[in-house]
């Protein structure tokens, strides 16, 4: 496996003058890179790009309207974040509970994203905090909402010289929460993972988002149980009708991990567990 | 490449041939084989060491990524006066069978103890929840860590 040097830049212009070569590798936290780099040990490894020495990439920011989230921040560091913990607590519970400590202490945000797992734990969150990442190369630098991002399992719009250089939310501040499910507590990947994010004023649902992970090839939005859910009134009868319209929604696989209609059904209890809280809090 | 780093203690200069593991370079090149390979995919928590402190898997770090950074092993752990209480109560409570995920255990609950003075039982499963044993059953581990932590606590009083 020693094959050449990686190449460590530590600003972000070098970074992109390098991502213009083609076949580089980029490595954040290397918590995915380097499990997949396991399996073929003998084989030569790619040219690795080695993006966590730049330390302008690493950090959260609060602006006027938004947050922004360097793509280097760690899930340890979103979860102690206190920015985070005010405007996407959606995103520090999922930072939390994801992985083991040793995980969290080394896996991204940006590698969370640009991995895109169907499975990948703050990718819900970050659909409803309507989140949108700016992808730049050398010349050029775009937006968009992270929704446009993920094309399928692993495939995403991200192009070869590009790199994921921001994360951004805005600051209205919403209720919402994120519930998973895994085999296990520490160190198991999502079996199924719903994300919300609710503006509720006097007992009505004004806006709401719902994300679910791992339950079809891309994170997706439960679109009909938040129409159900808009402009009415949470209680417990809403709660059921949209947490079936949710379960519907989803298009789970069988896999290693689950089964599809244990998924789909999840998917109802998962959300139902949420909205009540929100409810009893209320 | 060229890295310096702080290993142990003390300050380092390396050339790095390539790239390589950061277990890699403790275990095979610098002899410090106190780290164990358990899995090499981030899940048994075999290979923890601390980076500025905090616990990472070793197995899925890259050697030219601890540039500038500072690394504790298990070598570091155990040399240390601080964690003396730990490897001791390892010893009594027979947390250790054969050994293997030892060096990791110990190395995550020293980094839970040097910010957690009175971790609850909670609060240990939770920082070794990333360490594996196979033979244990971990009861006699968390006895281990919460046994540490009040001798500690005793000592500081
Ligand atoms: C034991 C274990 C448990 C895990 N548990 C969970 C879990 O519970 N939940 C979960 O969601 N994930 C989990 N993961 C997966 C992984 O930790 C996460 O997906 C993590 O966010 C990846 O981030 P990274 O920085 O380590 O990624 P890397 O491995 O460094 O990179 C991942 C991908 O992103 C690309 N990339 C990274 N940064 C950028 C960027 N700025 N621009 C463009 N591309 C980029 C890389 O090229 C690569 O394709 C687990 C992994 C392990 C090994
Ligand atoms: S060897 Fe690194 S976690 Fe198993
Ligand atoms: S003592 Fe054998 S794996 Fe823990």
């Amino acid at each position: 496996m020693k094959e050449q040097d990686t190449i460590n830049p530590s600003s972000l212009r070098q970074a992109l003058a390098a991502k213009a070569r083609p076949n580089l590798v980029v490595v954040a936290g290397g918590t995915d890179i380097l499990v997949q780099l396991h399996d073929r040990v003998d084989r030569p490894w790619p040219k690795l790009l080695v993006l966590d020495g730049i330390k302008a990439l690493g950090k959260i920011t609060l602006h006027d309207d938004f947050v922004t989230i360097g793509p280097n921040v760690t899930f340890s560091e979103i979860e102690s974040s206190p920015i985070i913990g005010k405007y996407a607590p959606q995103l520090a519970q999922a930072a939390s509970v994801a992985g083991s400590v040793q995980i969290r202490n080394r896996a991204t945000i940006g590698g969370n994203v640009a991995n895109a797992s169907p499975a990948g734990d703050l990718i819900p969150p970050l659909y409803v905090l309507g989140a949108t990442l700016e992808l730049l190369s050398v010349r050029t630098k775009r937006s968009m909402p992270i929704e446009k991002f993920f094309v399928g399992p692993g495939k995403t719009v991200l192009k070869s010289n590009e790199l994921i250089t921001a994360i951004r939310i805005s600051k209205v501040k919403r209720i919402g929460f994120f519930l998973r499910l895994g085999t296990r507590q520490a160190l198991a990947i999502s079996k199924v993972s719903v994300a919300a994010a609710l503006m509720i004023k006097s007992g009505i649902i004004l806006d709401v988002k719902i994300a679910l992970g791992a339950v079809a090839p891309t994170v997706i939005r439960a679109g009909v149980a938040e129409e159900l859910l808009r402009g009415n009134r949470l209680d417990a009868k809403l709660i059921d009708h949209a947490a079936e319209a949710a379960s519907k929604e989803a298009r789970p696989i069988d896999d290693i991990r689950s089964v599809a209609a244990y998924r789909k059904e999840m998917v109802g209890i998962l959300l139902k567990r949420g909205l009540t809280k929100i409810l009893e809090s209320m | 490449m060229k890295v310096r780093f702080k290993l142990n203690g003390k300050f380092v200069m390396l050339d790095l041939p390539g790239v390589e593991r950061l277990i890699d370079l403790l275990r095979e090149r610098l002899d410090l084989v106190g780290t164990k390979e358990g899995c090499g995919k981030g899940e048994c928590g075999a290979c923890t060491v601390l980076l500025d402190g905090k616990p990472v898997c070793s197995c899925l770090m890259l050697a030219s990524q601890i540039a500038g950074h500072e690394i504790v092993t298990i070598e570091g752990v155990a040399a240390d006066n601080r964690y003396a209480h730990i490897l001791n109560a390892f010893e009594e409570t027979g947390a250790v069978q054969c050994g293997y995920c030892s060096p990791g255990m110990i190395v995550s609950a020293a980094a839970l103890l040097a910010r957690n003075r009175h971790p609850s039982d909670n609060e240990i499963k939770r920082a070794l929840a990333g360490n594996l044993c196979r033979c244990t059953g971990y009861s006699k581990i968390i006895e281990a860590v919460s046994r540490a932590a009040e001798r500690v606590a005793q000592e500081r009083k």
